[in-house]
């Protein structure tokens, strides 16, 4: 199977021009022995926007770590207090479910990040990202268009200016002292979170969309995860039933994800004849096996 | 702080009235007078000057606040502190080597391993930026030599505009280096010191304060566990005021009469910064172009420069010892270890509790 396709864009979104490449499974373990390190801002951002392509990257032989920059306080329901460990709890369980190997929680408080330093939380991802020995990144588009979610857009920002200067031996010198030297980030993956937003790659996981989908259910204080089991009970009170839903809460809780919270990505696949889809904007800093001045010296250079 | 400016103009000085009225005005300085005041005798003074020689503004500060359980640090033998760690933090190069030397070089003598960690690039003191960048660089390895630390790190935030840096990142990146290095003892300008102009000292004090709080803890930056650091309990502060207007509490002096000619020699490495360095030696010149010489200056640059610093800039901290019965000393504001809280209780309830 070829796992990537290129075709000429058409789809809203992706620049006029871009091609954009199809990303489909690929067989055995290509990625043995890298890793990813995915970064969002709320427990619900990465299941949304990537659950289905981190359950394939770990599945072909990347290590998944998560890193979580607020701390959800805002989503729940209930007071701060509990809003911020129910999520907490929520966001390890989801983590589970995907695979991914650790989680990081840094809890900057949830829609005021805008007020931190842009300093303060980079360096903090360079460490990880030098610890980790991440090579690829899965995160928000640094400056995403219609990005109106500013927790978004500082981690974006944050996560690329790291990306950037994780790889330089003159940024946080003392973490090459404690061991964790310079990592080149070479593989981006962005978000799209807004139809204004380019992107570039289209993720087929409709072989992962279960496991999406089993992300999506544990994200209960934001994202509508427990929204089946909320309607069965409601319709239960009203004497009515939804065959949907089944005759249990996960069931529930999994068939109203399908069947309401993946319209997008159904989308986003119909457009290339796949089930389900996610849209990314992909950058490649993979460095080129020969640099142009290593191929001009080669075509050009003569005996002494 | 410009202290470029203060050599500056005692040079102006010298060119303009020629260094008999320079050597005289230094030589009317060595008789320090004690304070006279017109505070009525009702009041009992809150703050403490200290005579000072007059030779340089960067030794002793103004006025110090004693604390009624002052404690003089004497030498100690053994090594009683082997096994443990320091950190000497400063703004800038010239900061711990000429307030506090020579306590560092008291403590490593003694036994600790010990790190000096500078946080600005001291690119405010040098011909231009460039070369004070890379002068004060150089500068800071060879006066962690000279105290007998370990190694030298340096942050590079940029010379007086560190109040321009987030607190909290330069707080993390302190955090980071206490864990990593395992430190139990700081040395730093005091976070609380009073009237200092320099915004960088006040940035430094406080970023240290709050990391030595929080190295400790098991909730800040748990990242750093996973990365294979352990928490860093510091037990100890050396908190040092900035001389001239500096003003802070003292409990604690330091007898450092043994280490006076390290600190000495510490101040000589700072060639980019600072009132010690090559003055010596340049005076030793200027002299000889007038021919002309100062015993005391030696016969080569070495010898000049040692003497320099250790006859004039290290003359307040003999007035200081003075004070004290010491021959020379430093003071600080020192914070030591704290109680068991815990253990007190639970002593208290294996004393008192009953049957029940």
């Amino acid at each position: 199977m070829d796992a990537h396709q290129t075709y000429p864009s058409e789809s809203v979104g992706a620049r006029a021009g871009t091609p954009v490449t199809v990303e489909k499974a690929r067989p055995g373990q290509p990625h043995k022995g890298r890793v990813f390190v995915g970064v969002h801002a709320h427990l619900q951002d990465l299941p949304r926007y990537a659950g289905g392509l981190c359950a394939k990257l770990i599945l072909e032989g990347y290590t998944g770590f998560l890193v979580r920059t607020t701390n959800d306080e805002k989503f729940g329901g209930r007071d701060i207090p509990q809003n911020i460990l129910n999520n907490e709890q929520e966001h390890l369980k989801m983590a589970s479910v995907l695979g991914f190997k650790d989680v990081f929680d840094l809890y900057y408080r949830a829609h005021r990040m805008n007020e931190i330093s842009p300093t303060e939380i980079r360096g903090r991802l360079i460490l990880l990202l030098r610890m980790l020995k991440a090579d690829t990144v899965i995160s928000f588009h640094p400056s995403g268009a219609g990005e109106s979610e500013l927790d978004h857009a500082a981690t974006g920002r944050a996560v690329e200016d790291a990306c950037d200067m994780a790889a330089s031996e003159s940024d946080f010198q003392e973490h090459l002292e404690a061991g964790f030297g310079p990592q080149s980030v070479v593989e981006r993956y962005y978000f799209h979170t807004h139809p204004d937003q380019p992107f570039n790659r289209v993720v087929d996981i409709r072989p992962h969309i279960e496991k999406k989908i089993d992300a999506m259910i544990e994200c209960r204080s934001q994202g509508g995860g427990a929204s089946g089991a909320e309607l069965r009970a409601r319709l239960a009170r009203e004497g009515k039933r939804l065959p949907l839903l089944g005759d249990d809460d996960r069931t529930a809780n999994r068939e109203y994800v399908r069947q309401f919270l993946l319209d997008e990505h159904r989308d986003y696949g119909r457009r290339h004849n796949l089930q389900y889809a996610e849209q990314f904007l992909y950058v490649d800093h993979r460095p080129p096996t020969k640099t142009k001045v290593e191929e001009y010296v080669a075509r050009n250079a003569v005996g002494i | 702080m410009q202290r470029r400016r203060f050599l500056s103009r005692s040079a102006a000085a010298g060119v303009a009235a020629g260094f008999g009225a320079t050597l005289k005005a230094a030589s009317d300085a060595q008789s320090p007078s004690g304070p006279s005041s017109d505070l009525p005798s009702k009041f009992t003074p809150a703050a403490h000057s200290i005579p000072h020689s007059n030779y340089s503004p960067f030794t002793t500060p103004d006025y110090y606040t004693f604390a009624d359980d002052l404690i003089i640090e004497r030498n100690a033998s053994n090594k009683p502190h082997q096994g443990k760690i320091l950190a000497a933090i400063q703004a800038h190069s010239d900061d711990i080597p000429l307030f506090a030397a020579g306590t560092v070089a008291k403590l490593i003598d003694e036994g600790y391993t010990g790190y000096l960690i500078r946080l600005s690039n001291d690119e405010a003191a040098g011909s231009t930026l460039g070369h004070g960048v890379v002068q004060n660089d150089a500068d800071i390895q060879e006066a962690a030599k000279a105290m007998g630390l370990k190694k030298a790190y340096s942050f590079y935030y940029r010379n007086h505009r560190m109040d321009d840096n987030a607190a909290i990142e330069i707080r993390a990146r302190l955090i980071f280096l206490f864990r990593m290095l395992q430190v139990n003892t700081v040395f730093a300008m005091d976070p609380y010191d009073h009237y200092d102009e320099n915004p960088d000292h006040i940035v430094a004090g406080k970023a240290v304060e709050g990391a030595c709080w929080m190295a400790g803890g098991a909730k800040d930056y748990p990242e750093h566990y996973k990365a294979g650091l352990k928490p860093a309990h510091i037990r100890e502060k050396y908190y040092h005021a900035r001389s001239p207007q500096g003003h802070n509490l003292v409990n604690r002096v330091v007898d450092i009469s043994s280490y006076i000619d390290q600190k000495v020699r510490t101040n000589m490495a700072n060639r980019g910064k600072g009132p010690a360095g090559t003055a010596g030696a340049r005076l030793r010149q200027q002299l000889a172009r007038q021919g002309r010489k100062l015993p005391l200056l030696g016969n080569d640059d070495e010898t000049a420069n040692f003497a320099y610093v250790k006859h004039f800039l290290m003359d307040d901290f003999r007035i200081l010892g003075r004070q004290f019965g010491l021959e020379c000393a430093e003071a600080f504001r020192y914070i030591g270890p704290e109680p068991d809280y815990l253990g007190n209780i639970v002593k208290y309830a294996e004393e008192h509790s009953v049957p029940l």
